[in-house]
């Protein structure tokens, strides 16, 4: 027995000491650099646009001078009041879908549960954008809805405009409704629901006064990601609103900052510091009425579901397919229609690669960038998320809460505003980065690391703290027992929060849009591009390959989940 | 009053001296001297929130301590970090990495150690057949029971040959017969193999039976340290006395007569204290313990006496509790009689009685044993 490396006390020099300081706390030298890195790359560019916002346009004189403008042009207020509408509109058709769904799933199992989940997460494969599109295919001026009602005499409602926005972001954005809403109920203490049937209550008097107000925070949290969403998307509108036709917040921005006719940067900022506000605002009301009316109650999960047999449940799982059917119409819609041939502007029922072959052709290096971009971006989402996320999840104090905060900011502030605020600021020395890949990687980065931190914040609570201590005591230093422990035994919500984030950055197109340079350009942006304007066919391919290669990695995730079971673990 | 015991004999092994831990404006460990001998078994007794965890916590080196001393055969382990301590450590959780096997479990801390892997596998199997799970090496831990686990978590502290050996409650997590069971075993290895160890627990019936010394430990002071015979018997202070072992409190006045000191209960009867007591007059509480207590027989005098009337009867199968009101209002005084013997009805008068040198009487606010 030996008391082994008791530190010689020897007065060192002051990088000595930092080093070992590292060595003996790498979390906050981690935290540190990473609060540093946030500092620039989040807090600088949206500091410098909000600065920008008060600048004003005409005079030049530090004021309120473009919000006057903003506020007192009836074109600035109607692109205010379309967001505020399709965000609402939207919210409550996304509601209207998921909540019931997340009901029937989370109480009751059904013929064909299994399946209708299965196809509910798949729908979250395509970027809006796509289904924005696939409603045009459907539903535009010769969409084939359109130009068969026409043909037997019917003229169809545009679906161009607010309701067709609201309806295609809807579709694309249900699914978050299920996933948070049926997690909530998941967490409802089934025994309260019990104790108030066994007080009088009905069954549907349980749901309004029991079952409702407690999964009333999840509720509001999924609406409200719904509505960020919503007036967050830049592809969707831009599409169904026929640019500047029907402006929101979000496209007014873009063609502000990026207008051909005479940019007006000053506009743009306060646009964008518009958008910010609300989405700002609407997460601290939130945040408030959460807290407020918190419901905690871990004494008990949810009772496992109900099965229902016979004409009850193939009834709810008719119901439920049909609903998802309907949801999932744009996606099959465009994936079908990139196989057929077109003429004009008609796609004809004939099955050809004819799309494909004319889509590869253009697409340059389109593809291959995405990959890149997209892989890199990944990689330092998992590689620096799930160690941001075991900081958040074990260390407490003011570092960690200015650090998590810093990292959920872009979460929140839409893509096209962070793109926008690192065209403003990175486009000189010492930090010139406008046109190259490094500052699409970054903006990928820094708006999908939340996802990461959050699902490895939530794996690492519910680690016990004693495993790391066991591997301290045992002799491993901080990043060795990371490595040996928590690394293992993270992996699969690493790989669950990589797999959301894949998807996520390799459809990215808010920020990437306004940074792309004809070097840059990724897949999004091509098929965004071709279904703006271009060919009906090619855009039909793009959007198919889009979601293929996509689907493709969400497979190899799956893949490397499934072997983790047998992975031999050797000799450690 | 200092409650570290001076003990000739060799230096100790481990050695805590004015150990100060603050969280914020909390004190969690307030100037703690402890010492453990080589080979010792020495437990921290205290209810939660007492700073026992805390104290571990300082000696693996998990937590800095913010003033006082902590050496380990005479060296300081300032700044030495816990994987350079070479303390085993158990955790009430048990801890066991859930994604290794129990034979690799074992072997954690001989990798971290670089120990080479035959020898390494040898001395894994043999950890495993002391803690008696030599056929279960390849097992996962989801696979074993909670007792099962606890034994790969000892097997795993020990096989590295440890200076220390840490405890953190390490039973607290099993079923009663199974954890009696294991405090045995615990003991006995710990003996064999002759590990220092620091074990904590709130459980006062454990730590008497396992224990060379208990320190009993109470808002983040050490308020007795001393063997568990001692511990019980002539408890220091109020505290310990309350917790190890449980007592009835009573109200006393401490007097100095003729015959030198006593204490009166209560507007009762006086009783005469050990003659070491000297000075002390006033207020004071004086605590009898349960068991102490007997039903008084017609040949005990008057005044030997604490008289009342019974509240209440809870049989308890050998033993019954009586409950005795002895005033004035609803001062009460609870006695564990045998069950044989005839016993009052609720209602009735009753005296009971005890041996005088069974009164222990405590300083009221400080809680420091007088008498």
């Amino acid at each position: 027995m030996s008391a082994t490396g008791i530190a010689a006390p020897e007065a060192p020099s002051w990088p000595a000491r930092l080093l070992r300081g590292i060595r003996h706390d790498p979390w906050s030298a981690i935290a540190w650099a990473t609060v540093a890195f946030m500092l620039v790359f989040v807090a600088w560019p949206l500091a410098e646009l909000a600065r920008q916002s008060f600048i004003g346009q005409e005079s030049g004189r530090f004021g309120l001078e473009n919000y006057q403008t903003f506020f007192g042009s009836s074109y600035f207020r109607r692109a205010l009041f379309n967001s505020l509408t399709v965000g609402v509109l939207g919210t409550v058709i996304a509601l209207a879908i998921g909540l019931p769904l997340a009901l029937a799933f989370a109480r009751y199992d059904f013929a064909g549960k299994p399946w209708i989940e299965v196809a509910i997460l798949l729908s979250m494969l395509s970027p809006p954008f796509v289904g924005a599109y696939a409603w045009i295919m459907l539903f535009g001026r010769s969409g084939l809805v359109t130009e068969a009602a026409r043909g037997i005499g019917i003229e169809l409602p545009p679906i161009y405009g607010a309701f067709g926005i609201a309806l295609a972001s809807a579709f694309a954005l249900y699914p978050v409704v299920f996933l948070v809403v049926r997690g909530g109920l998941a967490r409802v203490n089934r025994t309260l629901e019990d104790a108030a049937a066994s007080l009088g209550r009905g069954r549907i008097g349980v749901v309004r006064t029991v079952t409702l107000p407690l999964i009333l925070p999840s509720v509001l949290t999924a609406a409200l990601l719904v509505f960020l969403g919503i007036i967050s998307d830049f592809g969707t509108p831009s599409i169904l609103g026929e640019g500047e036709r029907f402006p929101v917040l979000a496209t007014l921005a873009f063609s502000l900052y990026l207008s051909e006719i005479g940019a007006e940067p000053g506009m743009a900022a306060t646009t964008c510091a518009v958008l910010v506000v609300i989405a700002m605002a609407l997460v601290v009301a939130v945040r408030i009425f959460s807290t407020r009316r918190s419901v905690a109650d871990d004494t008990g999960g949810g009772a496992p579901p109900i099965r229902l047999q016979g004409r009850a449940g193939a009834l709810l799982g008719f119901g439920t397919a049909v609903l998802v059917a309907i949801a999932s119409t744009p996606q099959i819609v465009v994936t079908v229609c990139s196989f057929l041939e077109v003429r004009g502007v008609v796609f004809q029922p004939v099955f050809t690669l004819d799309n494909f072959a004319r889509a590869i052709d253009a697409l340059g290096d389109a593809l291959w960038n995405s990959l890149v971009f997209a892989g890199l971006a990944l990689a330092l989402i998992i590689l620096v998320g799930s160690a941001i996320g075991y900081v958040i999840a074990r260390r407490t104090g003011p570092l960690t809460r200015t650090l998590d905060l810093l990292i959920m900011v872009p979460y929140v502030v839409p893509g096209t505003v962070l793109g926008i605020g690192y065209a403003t600021v990175f486009n000189e020395p010492p930090l010139l980065l406008t046109g190259t890949a490094t500052i699409i990687v970054t903006v990928y980065f820094v708006r999908r690391l939340p996802y990461m931190t959050r699902a490895s914040a939530g794996i690492v609570y519910q680690i016990d703290r004693g495993l790391e201590d066991a591997a301290r005591s045992l002799g491993d230093p901080p990043l060795t027992g990371f490595r040996r422990v928590m690394a293992p035994l993270m992996r699969p919500g690493i790989l669950a929060g990589a797999a959301i984030a894949w998807v996520e950055v390799f459809s990215e197109l808010s920020a990437s849009i306004v940074l792309y340079t004809g070097g840059t350009r990724t897949l999004p942006i091509a098929a965004y591009q071709q279904a703006l304007s271009g060919d009906v066919g090619m855009a039909a391919a793009y959007a198919t390959m889009l979601v293929g290669v996509a689907a493709a990695g969400l497979v190899l995730f799956v893949i490397a989940r499934g072997s983790e079971r047998e992975r031999s673990l050797g000799w450690l | 009053m200092s409650v570290a015991e001076t003990r000739p004999g060799p230096a100790p092994h481990l050695a805590a001296a004015g150990l100060v831990k603050r969280f914020g404006s909390f004190t969690a460990l307030d100037r703690v001297e402890l010492s453990a001998q080589r080979g010792e078994l020495l437990t921290l007794l205290g209810p939660s929130g007492c700073g026992k965890t805390t104290l571990l916590r300082v000696i693996a080196g998990f937590l800095q301590h913010d003033e006082g001393t902590l050496r380990l055969a005479g060296r300081s382990l300032d700044g030495t970090p816990p994987e350079a301590r070479n303390f085993g450590m158990v955790f009430q959780s048990y801890a066991i990495f859930p994604h290794l096997s129990v034979a690799e479990n074992v072997a954690y801390g001989l990798r971290a150690r670089r120990v080479p892997r035959e020898a390494a596998e040898r001395k894994v199997a043999a950890a495993l057949e002391r803690v008696r799970l030599g056929n279960l090496g390849a097992r996962y831990p989801d696979a074993l029971s909670g007792g099962q686990k606890q034994r790969v978590g000892l097997a795993r502290a020990m096989v590295i040959e440890p200076d220390l050996l840490l405890m953190d409650e390490p039973l607290s997590n099993l079923d009663a017969k199974l954890r009696i069971e294991m405090r045995d075993e615990i003991r006995r290895m710990q003996r064999e193999l002759g590990i220092t160890t620091i074990y904590v627990t709130h459980d006062q019936e454990e730590a008497l039976a396992i224990s060379d010394r208990i320190a009993v430990m109470e808002r983040g002071h050490i308020r007795q340290f001393a063997t568990p015979r001692e511990v019980f018997e002539s408890p220091a202070h109020a505290f310990v006395a309350e917790f190890v072992g449980g007592c009835n409190w009573l109200d006393a006045t401490l007097l100095q007569d003729g015959a030198g000191a006593a204490a009166r209960i209560g507007a009762g009867a006086a009783f005469a204290l050990p003659a070491a007591t000297r000075g002390a007059e006033g207020p004071a509480r004086a605590a009898l313990r349960t068991e102490d207590l007997r039903l008084a027989t017609p040949e005990d005098p008057p005044g030997c006496c604490l008289e009342g009337r019974v509240g209440s009867l809870a049989y308890l199968g050998p033993r019954t509790r009586m409950r005795v009101i002895i005033g004035p209002g609803d001062a009460a005084v609870e006695a564990d009689l045998p069950s044989a013997l005839p016993l009052p009805n609720e209602g009735e008068p009753v005296r009971l009685s005890f041996e005088p040198h069974r009164l222990r009487v405590f300083a009221p606010e400080s809680g420091v044993r007088i008498a």
